[in-house]
C-alpha cells in the first residue's frame, strides 16, 4: 500500500529532514511512527501524501508512483489519502455536518450520496448529536472526531495522521484511537506519527522509530521506546543494528505476522468490554462511540 | 449541476467580501475600456462624416448628368496634369448612391429622399492635391469649367476632425493600454486576495483531492465577471453618452452626422465586452499562476 525506498529529502537551505528510509506498508495494517521532534515524522507523512517530494529515492502510494506523478494528478491520489492533523484543520464557518461534506462535495460525489455517508460517518465518529454545531461549540476532541470523519468519508485506502492526539489530554486521546482502531478494521491503512508514549505502549501495533531524519527500528508489536535503545542518544553502535531494521523492513519477519495476524490485534491491544458488540466491520455498519470513554484499559496502562 | 452552483456561489462569496479592491478593479477596467470604445465610436463617427474625404481628397467636383463618358475622362486627364494635382478619381452615379445610402445611414428621412429619387446623387471627380492644405487654386481652376455641377472643398472643419481623430487616436490608445495594465494588475489584486481569504479552504480542498480546475475555476469567473462588469459599464457609459450628445446637438451643421449604425455598436460593444473578460480572466491567471496556496 505504502512504500519507500531508499527516500531522502534535504529542505531548501540544506536541512536533511529524512535519510536513506525504506519502508514498506501493507494493506489494513496500523503503523505508528514514532520519535522526537524534528527526527522526521511529519516530513514522512507529508512525502507519502506527496506535500513534498523526495531529493532521492522512490515512493509508492496506492499503486501511484507518488514521487514521479504528473502534479494534475496529485488531486487524485489525495482522493485514496484522508488525512488527520494536530490543529484540526476545520473550516470555522461550517458545521460539523458542512465541514464533512465540504470533503465530498469539492471531489464531486453526488448530493444524494453525501447526503447519505455523511450522516454514517459522523455516527462512526460518535458526533451524530452535534451534526449542526460549530467547530468552536466543539471540544478538542470532538473537532478532531470531525477531522477524522472528513478524512474517512470518502472511504480512502490509507489514513495518515500527524499527530491527532497532540492537542488532547489523555481520555480524550483514548476516544480518538479508538476510532482510528475501527477504521483500521474496516480494512484502511492508517498511518500515524505520533509522540503519545501511552498509546503507542498500549494498543502494541507495529512502530517505526525515527531518529534524526534515519529509521532506526521497526518492531511488528512494539512499544514506543525500548530500554535498549534511548529515542534521544543513538550511539555509535546503534548505526548497524539501524540499518539492518530498515534494510529489509517489508521482507522482514518483523512485519509479516503483524499483516497476517492483523485482524487478532486490536483484540490483543485493547480487550475493551464495551467493544464486545462492535467487532464488524464499520464502513458497512456503522458504530457509535461514547463519547468521553476514558475508562478503557488503555488509559490504566499510561 | 451542484458544481456549477457552487462554482458561483463561491465567486459571487469572493466579489462580496472584497468589496472595495473590487470595485477598483471593476473602475478601471471600465475607464480603460471606455476610452477604447469612445475612440473605436468616435473614429466611425470620423470615418462617417469624412467618407468623402478619405485618402486626402479636398476637392470634388460634381458632374452633370449629361456629361457624355468621354468629355469625363478628357476633364480627368486634364485636371489630373495639373501641378497643384497629385490624383483624380472618378465616382459614378452608381458608388455615390452607395457612399450616399452609408453616409446617411442613420437618418432614415435622408435615406428616403434618396431612394425615391436615386437620380439627385451625382457623379463627381475627387481631387487628391500635392498639398492637402492648398486646394484653394485648384477649386478656384475647376469653377466655370463646362460641364461641372458645383464645386466643393473640404472646409476647415473637416480637416480639424480629421486631425483630431487622428491625434486623439494615439492619446486615447495609449491611455487605454496604461489602464487595461493596471485593470489587470487590480483584477490580480482582488484575486490574490480572494485566495489569501479562502486559503483555509483551498489547504483542505488540496487536502481532500480537489482537482486543480476545481479550486481554480470561482476564482477565474471572479475575475472575468469583474472584467465583464467592468466592460458592460464602459458599453452602457458611450452608448448613452452617445445618445445624449445626439440628443443635445441639435444645432449642428447638417453635413454633421453623429448618429453611429447599431450594427456598429453591436459589434465592437461586444468585442470590448470580450476584452473585459479576457482582461479579467488574465488577471485572474496571473494571480493563480504566482499564489503559493495553489502549488502541488
Amino acid at each position: 500500500m505504502i512504500r519507500l525506498e531508499n527516500v531522502t529529502k534535504v529542505y531548501d537551505g540544506g536541512v536533511v529532514a529524512v535519510k536513506d528510509i525504506d519502508l514498506d506498508v501493507n494493506k489494513g495494517e496500523f503503523v505508528f511512527l514514532v520519535g522526537p521532534s524534528g527526527s522526521g515524522k511529519s516530513t514522512l507523512i507529508r512525502l507519502i501524501m506527496r506535500e513534498e517530494k523526495p531529493t532521492h529515492g522512490g515512493i509508492w502510494v496506492a499503486g501511484k508512483h507518488a514521487s514521479t506523478l504528473a502534479s494534475w494528478k496529485v488531486p487524485h491520489l489525495r482522493r485514496s489519502i484522508g488525512t488527520v492533523f494536530q490543529d484540526f484543520k476545520l473550516l470555522p464557518s461550517r458545521t460539523v455536518y458542512e465541514n464533512v461534506a465540504f470533503a465530498m462535495e469539492v471531489t464531486g460525489k453526488p448530493p444524494q450520496i453525501i447526503r447519505t455517508q455523511v450522516p454514517q460517518v459522523l455516527k462512526l465518529v460518535g458526533l451524530s448529536a452535534k451534526t449542526d454545531r460549530y467547530p468552536r461549540q466543539l471540544s478538542g476532541g470532538e473537532q478532531q472526531r470531525v477531522s477524522i470523519a472528513r478524512a474517512f468519508v470518502n472511504r480512502p485506502l490509507i489514513l495518515l495522521a500527524d499527530e491527532p492526539t497532540g492537542n488532547l489530554d489523555p481520555g480524550t486521546s483514548v476516544g480518538i484511537m479508538r476510532i482510528l482502531d475501527r477504521i483500521n478494521r474496516t480494512g484502511t491503512t492508517v498511518v500515524m506519527a505520533t509522540h503519545d508514549h501511552a498509546i503507542v505502549d498500549a494498543m502494541r501495533r507495529r512502530v517505526v522509530q525515527l531518529d534524526r531524519g534515519r529509521l532506526v527500528r521497526d518492531e511488528s508489536r512494539g512499544v514506543y521506546e525500548t530500554m535498549q535503545q534511548p529515542v534521544t542518544q543513538p550511539t555509535d553502535a546503534e548505526e548497524p543494528e539501524a540499518d539492518d531494521t530498515s534494510t529489509g523492513s517489508a521482507a522482514t519477519p518483523d512485519a509479516s505476522p503483524n499483516v497476517e495476524t492483523g485482524e487478532d490485534v486490536p483484540v490483543d491491544a485493547a480487550p475493551d468490554p464495551e467493544d464486545s458488540g462492535g467487532e464488524e466491520p464499520v464502513a458497512e455498519e456503522p458504530v457509535t462511540v461514547p463519547d468521553g470513554t476514558g475508562e478503557i484499559p488503555v488509559v490504566e496502562e499510561s | 449541476m451542484t458544481r456549477i452552483s457552487y462554482v458561483l456561489r463561491e465567486a459571487f462569496t469572493n466579489i462580496g467580501r472584497n468589496g472595495l479592491v473590487v470595485l477598483g478593479a471593476i473602475l478601471a477596467v471600465f475607464i480603460s475600456l471606455t476610452l477604447t470604445f469612445g475612440t473605436l465610436v468616435f473614429g466611425e463617427v470620423v470615418r462617417i462624416n469624412t467618407i468623402q474625404w478619405a485618402e486626402d481628397v479636398r476637392v470634388i467636383a460634381f458632374v452633370r448628368d449629361e456629361v457624355s463618358p468621354q468629355a469625363i475622362a478628357d476633364l480627368t486627364t486634364e485636371v489630373e496634369s495639373w501641378d497643384e494635382v497629385r490624383d483624380v478619381f472618378f465616382v459614378s452615379k452608381a458608388d455615390a448612391l452607395d457612399e450616399a445610402r452609408d453616409l446617411f445611414a442613420n437618418q432614415p428621412a435622408v435615406l428616403r429622399v434618396i431612394n425615391e429619387n436615386p437620380d439627385i446623387v451625382p457623379a463627381s471627380l475627387r481631387i487628391q492635391p500635392e498639398d492637402p492644405s492648398e486646394y484653394r487654386t485648384i477649386v478656384v481652376r475647376l469653377e466655370g469649367t463646362p460641364g461641372l455641377e458645383r464645386v466643393q472643398s473640404a472646409g476647415p472643419a473637416i480637416d480639424a476632425m480629421i486631425a483630431l481623430r487622428d491625434g486623439l487616436r494615439i492619446m486615447f490608445w495609449l491611455l487605454a493600454l496604461a489602464l487595461g495594465v493596471a485593470a489587470v494588475a487590480l483584477i490580480a489584486n482582488t484575486i490574490h486576495m480572494a485566495i489569501y481569504a479562502r486559503r483555509e479552504e483551498i489547504e483542505i480542498m488540496r487536502l481532500v483531492g480537489a482537482s486543480n480546475w476545481f479550486v481554480r475555476v470561482p476564482f477565474l469567473l471572479e475575475g472575468a465577471i469583474e472584467g465583464l462588469v467592468g466592460a458592460g459599464l464602459a458599453v452602457a457609459f458611450i452608448v448613452i453618452a452617445q445618445q445624449m450628445a445626439l440628443d443635445r446637438l441639435t444645432d449642428l451643421p447638417e453635413w454633421i452626422n453623429l448618429a453611429v449604425e447599431n450594427d456598429f455598436i453591436m459589434q465592437r460593444g461586444a468585442l470590448v465586452l470580450l476584452f473585459g473578460v479576457v482582461a479579467g480572466l488574465v488577471g485572474s491567471g496571473l494571480s493563480l499562476a504566482v499564489h503559493r496556496y495553489l502549488r502541488t
